[in-house]
C-alpha cells in the first residue's frame, strides 16, 4: 500500500508532517437533500445520481479525490437528521460510517437556510470526536431568501472551518479543499439530549443568523404551493400524467419504437444480417441461431434496442424531470390516507414511484422508511404492481392503441390488487407503521446539465444490464425450442394460459421471458400484439398477468439481499397465485359481460 | 412513555387548530409514541421555533424555518403552539 506524506492540524494545534498507510478517509455527512452527493461530484469528478428530494442516496459511494498534494477518498453517505435515538436503515448505515471508525475526517453539509438544524446535527456529530469542517451549502438560495450567515463568526464559535458553498456551481471549493487541512473537532456543549442541543443551536443562530424583511416570492414557490393543495394539485397530477403518457406512450412508444422496429431494424439491419449470414455462413443452425425466430439479432437485439431501449430513454427524461422538480414528495401529502389502509404512510409514495423507474432500484429506496413492516409490504407492493419503466411504457403502447377503457380496466385492476393485497397485509403482518413526518423539497428548475447525465448515465446502466439479459434470453429460448422444450411448456401451462387466462398458446413462452426481465416479457407481448395476434380482451388479461406477475430476476435478487431469501420466495409465493387468479377473474368477468375493447 | 419536553405558562393550543397563514410559537411537543419528540426536534420543531400553517386538508402542511413539512393529523395534535397574537 502506498503511502502519503502529509501536513495535519491537530485541533488548534501547529502543523504536523504525518505518514499514512492509507489514503485520508472523508465522509460527507448532513440532513437529507442538502447536496452532498453533488459536493462528492464535485470533489472526485465522479457522478452519483442527484435529484431533488431527500431520500435520493440511500448506500455509500466512494471515490478518490485529490486534495492539495494528497489522495482522499471521499465518501458520499445517506442523508441523517439525526444520528442518536430511532433512526431509519439509511440512517443507520450513515451512523455506522461514523462509528466503525470509516472515517478520520467528517465535512458536515448543511443547507445555508436551515442552519438551526444543521447545528443540532454539528453537535451530534462532534461527539464522535472526529475533526470536521462545516460547508454551508447553498447559499445562493439563503441569499434569495434574506438569509446571511456570518461564517467567520460561527467559525470562531465552533472551532471548525466553515465555508461557504454553491455546490451546484462550484462556487467556494478552492475554500473547501484549502479548510479540509485546517479540520478540528467541534467545540459543542456536552448537552446529552436533543433539548439541549435544540437551545444550543437557537442561541447560536440567532448569533450568527440575519434574516433581511425582504423575502421575494418567487415563481417556484407558488407551484410549490399549487401542487400540494388538492383544487390545483390534483388537476396538475392529471395534466403530468397525460404528458407523461405523451411523451413515453404516444411519442417513445409509438413514433420511435415504429421508426426503429419498422424502419431501422425491420428494412436495414435485419434484412442485412439475413443476407449476410446466408451469405457468409450458410448453415441453417447459424441462421436461426442468429437471425432466426429466436435469433440473436432479430428477437434479442431487435428487443432491447428497437422496443425498450426508445421507451427507457423518454421515459428516464420525462422522470428525472420530475424528480430534480422536487414534485414527487409532494404526492405523499395526497397518498398518505390510502397508504395509511395499506399499512405505510405517505412516505411510501418515493419508493413506488421511483418503482416505475425500475422496481429493483426502489426496492433499496424503501430503507427511507420507518418500520421494517412498512419495508415489507412496499417491497411486496412493489414487486407485485408496480410496472417498471419499459414495462409501463409497453402497456402504454399496446393499450393506447386498443381504447382508453383497456387502459382504466388495466390500471384499476392491478391498483385494486395492490390495495387488497396492502390491506390484507397490514393486517397479518405483526409490527406498525411510522407516522407520516415528511419534509417537502423546495420546488426547483431542473438542470439540463443533471437532467442529460442522469438520463445518459441511466440510459448506459440499462443498456449494460438489459441488453446482455436479453441476449442470454433469447439463447435460452433458442435452446429450449431446439429441445422441443418450449412447445413441452405451452402444453404444461395450456390448461393455465389457454384455459384459465383465455390467451393464445404462445404466451406461456412470454411469461418466461418476463420472469427473466419483465421488460423483456413486454416486449414479447408487444410483438404478439403488433402482428395482431391478440384481441384486445387478451391483450389487457395478459398485461395485467405479465404487470402483476412475479418480479424479474434482479428484483428477485434484491429483494433476498434486502430482507432474505425467506421473506424473497415468500413474495413470490404470494404473488404467483394472485397473478393468475386475477387474470383468470379477469378474464371470466370480461366474457360475462362481454366486453369489446 | 409520555413527558412533556417544555411548557410556556399561557395556553397553548394543537397546531392543528391554527387557521391556514397563522404563526405560532412552538411550546412543547408530546413524546407518545416515544421517539415522535425526537424526530420532530431533529426536523427543527423545538420550543421557540416560529411555525406557519400552510394548508389542513388531505394532510397538514406547515413551515418551520425554511422547511416545508407535512405530517398526518395525529402529529399535528401532538405538536402544542402559542399562537402569535398571544406571544405579543
Amino acid at each position: 500500500m502506498s503511502c502519503h506524506v502529509v501536513r495535519e492540524h491537530v485541533g488548534a494545534g501547529p502543523a504536523v508532517l504525518t505518514l499514512r498507510s492509507r489514503p485520508l478517509r472523508v465522509a460527507l455527512v448532513g440532513q437529507p437533500n442538502v447536496g452532498k452527493s453533488v459536493v462528492f461530484g464535485r470533489l472526485t469528478g465522479r457522478y452519483v445520481t442527484v435529484s431533488n428530494y431527500p431520500g435520493t442516496t440511500v448506500a455509500i459511494t466512494k471515490g478518490r479525490a485529490l486534495v492539495g498534494a494528497e489522495v482522499c477518498d471521499i465518501i458520499d453517505t445517506p442523508g441523517v437528521n439525526a444520528l442518536e435515538g430511532d433512526v431509519s436503515e439509511d440512517e443507520r448505515i450513515t451512523r455506522d460510517v461514523l462509528t466503525s471508525d470509516g472515517a478520520d475526517l467528517i465535512v458536515q453539509v448543511a443547507d445555508a437556510r436551515n442552519l438551526r438544524r444543521a447545528l443540532m446535527l454539528t453537535a451530534q456529530i462532534a461527539r464522535f470526536g472526529k475533526p470536521m469542517v462545516l460547508a454551508l451549502n447553498m447559499v445562493d438560495e439563503a441569499w434569495a431568501r434574506g438569509i446571511s450567515i456570518d461564517a467567520g463568526d460561527l467559525s470562531a464559535v465552533l472551532g471548525i472551518p466553515v465555508v461557504e458553498t454553491v455546490a451546484i456551481d462550484g462556487q467556494g471549493f478552492s475554500d473547501l479543499r484549502e479548510a479540509l487541512a485546517r479540520a478540528a473537532v467541534a467545540d459543542t456543549p456536552a448537552g446529552r439530549t436533543s433539548l439541549d442541543r435544540a437551545a444550543w443551536a437557537n442561541d447560536l443562530t440567532g448569533r450568527v443568523r440575519r434574516q433581511s424583511a425582504l423575502s421575494l416570492s418567487r415563481i417556484p414557490d407558488l407551484i410549490a404551493r399549487a401542487t400540494r393543495q388538492p383544487l390545483t394539485g390534483l388537476p396538475i397530477l392529471a395534466v403530468v400524467l397525460y404528458a407523461l403518457y405523451l411523451f413515453v406512450g404516444v411519442f417513445g412508444a409509438q413514433t420511435l419504437v415504429k421508426l426503429l422496429e419498422d424502419g431501422v431494424f425491420g428494412r436495414g439491419i435485419n434484412p442485412a444480417s439475413i443476407w449476410l449470414v446466408d451469405r457468409f455462413m450458410p448453415i441453417p443452425f447459424a441462421h436461426d441461431f442468429l437471425v432466426g425466430q429466436y435469433g440473436l439479432i432479430t428477437m434479442g437485439l431487435t428487443y432491447a434496442i428497437a422496443i425498450v431501449l426508445p421507451v427507457v430513454t423518454t421515459f428516464f427524461l420525462m422522470f428525472g424531470f420530475l424528480e430534480d422538480s422536487g414534485y414527487i414528495p409532494r404526492l405523499a401529502i395526497f397518498c398518505d390516507r390510502i397508504f395509511r389502509v395499506m399499512g405505510l404512510n405517505g412516505k411510501a409514495v418515493l419508493p413506488m414511484v421511483l418503482g416505475l423507474g425500475c422496481d429493483t432500484m426502489a426496492t433499496m429506496t424503501t430503507r427511507i422508511l420507518g418500520t421494517p413492516k412498512e419495508r415489507l409490504i412496499a417491497i411486496l407492493l412493489l414487486a407485485l404492481g408496480i410496472p417498471c419503466s419499459a414495462q409501463l411504457a409497453t402497456i402504454l403502447g399496446i393499450l393506447g392503441g386498443v381504447s382508453a377503457a383497456a387502459l382504466a380496466t388495466l390500471f384499476a385492476v392491478v391498483l385494486g390488487q395492490m390495495f387488497l393485497v396492502g390491506w390484507l397485509a397490514a393486517r397479518v403482518l405483526k409490527g406498525d407503521r411510522s407516522e407520516f413526518i415528511m419534509e417537502l423539497p423546495p420546488i426547483r428548475w431542473p438542470r439540463l446539465g443533471n437532467l442529460l447525465t442522469k438520463t445518459r448515465l441511466r440510459v448506459w446502466w440499462y443498456l449494460g444490464e438489459a441488453v446482455p439479459l436479453f441476449l442470454a434470453g433469447t439463447v435460452l429460448l433458442f435452446v429450449l425450442d431446439r429441445l422441443g422444450a418450449l412447445i413441452w411448456i405451452s402444453r404444461v401451462a395450456e390448461p393455465v394460459v389457454t384455459g384459465l387466462l383465455g390467451l393464445p398458446a404462445a404466451t406461456a413462452q412470454i411469461l418466461v421471458m418476463g420472469f427473466l426481465r419483465r421488460d423483456y416479457g413486454a416486449a414479447g407481448l408487444f410483438q404478439l400484439a403488433h402482428t395482431g395476434q391478440l384481441t384486445g380482451v387478451q391483450a389487457v388479461v395478459a398485461l395485467t398477468v405479465m404487470t402483476l406477475f412475479v418480479p424479474c430476476v434482479a428484483n428477485f435478487l434484491i429483494m433476498v439481499r434486502e430482507r432474505g431469501l425467506r421473506v424473497g420466495l415468500a413474495i413470490v409465493g404470494v404473488i404467483t397465485p394472485v397473478a393468475l387468479l386475477t387474470g383468470a377473474g379477469l378474464n371470466y368477468v370480461l366474457h360475462a359481460l362481454d366486453v369489446h375493447f | 412513555m409520555s413527558c412533556t419536553l417544555l411548557t410556556f405558562t399561557s395556553k397553548a393550543v394543537p397546531l392543528s387548530s391554527l387557521a391556514v397563514g397563522e404563526h405560532a410559537l412552538v411550546s412543547s411537543v408530546s413524546d407518545a409514541p416515544a421517539g415522535r419528540a425526537d424526530r420532530l426536534v431533529s426536523l427543527g420543531i423545538t420550543p421557540g421555533a416560529v411555525v406557519t400553517m400552510l394548508q389542513r386538508f388531505p394532510g397538514v402542511v406547515f413551515f418551520c424555518d425554511q422547511t416545508e413539512l407535512a405530517v398526518e393529523r395525529a402529529v399535528a395534535d401532538a405538536i402544542l403552539v402559542r399562537p402569535m397574537e398571544d406571544v405579543r
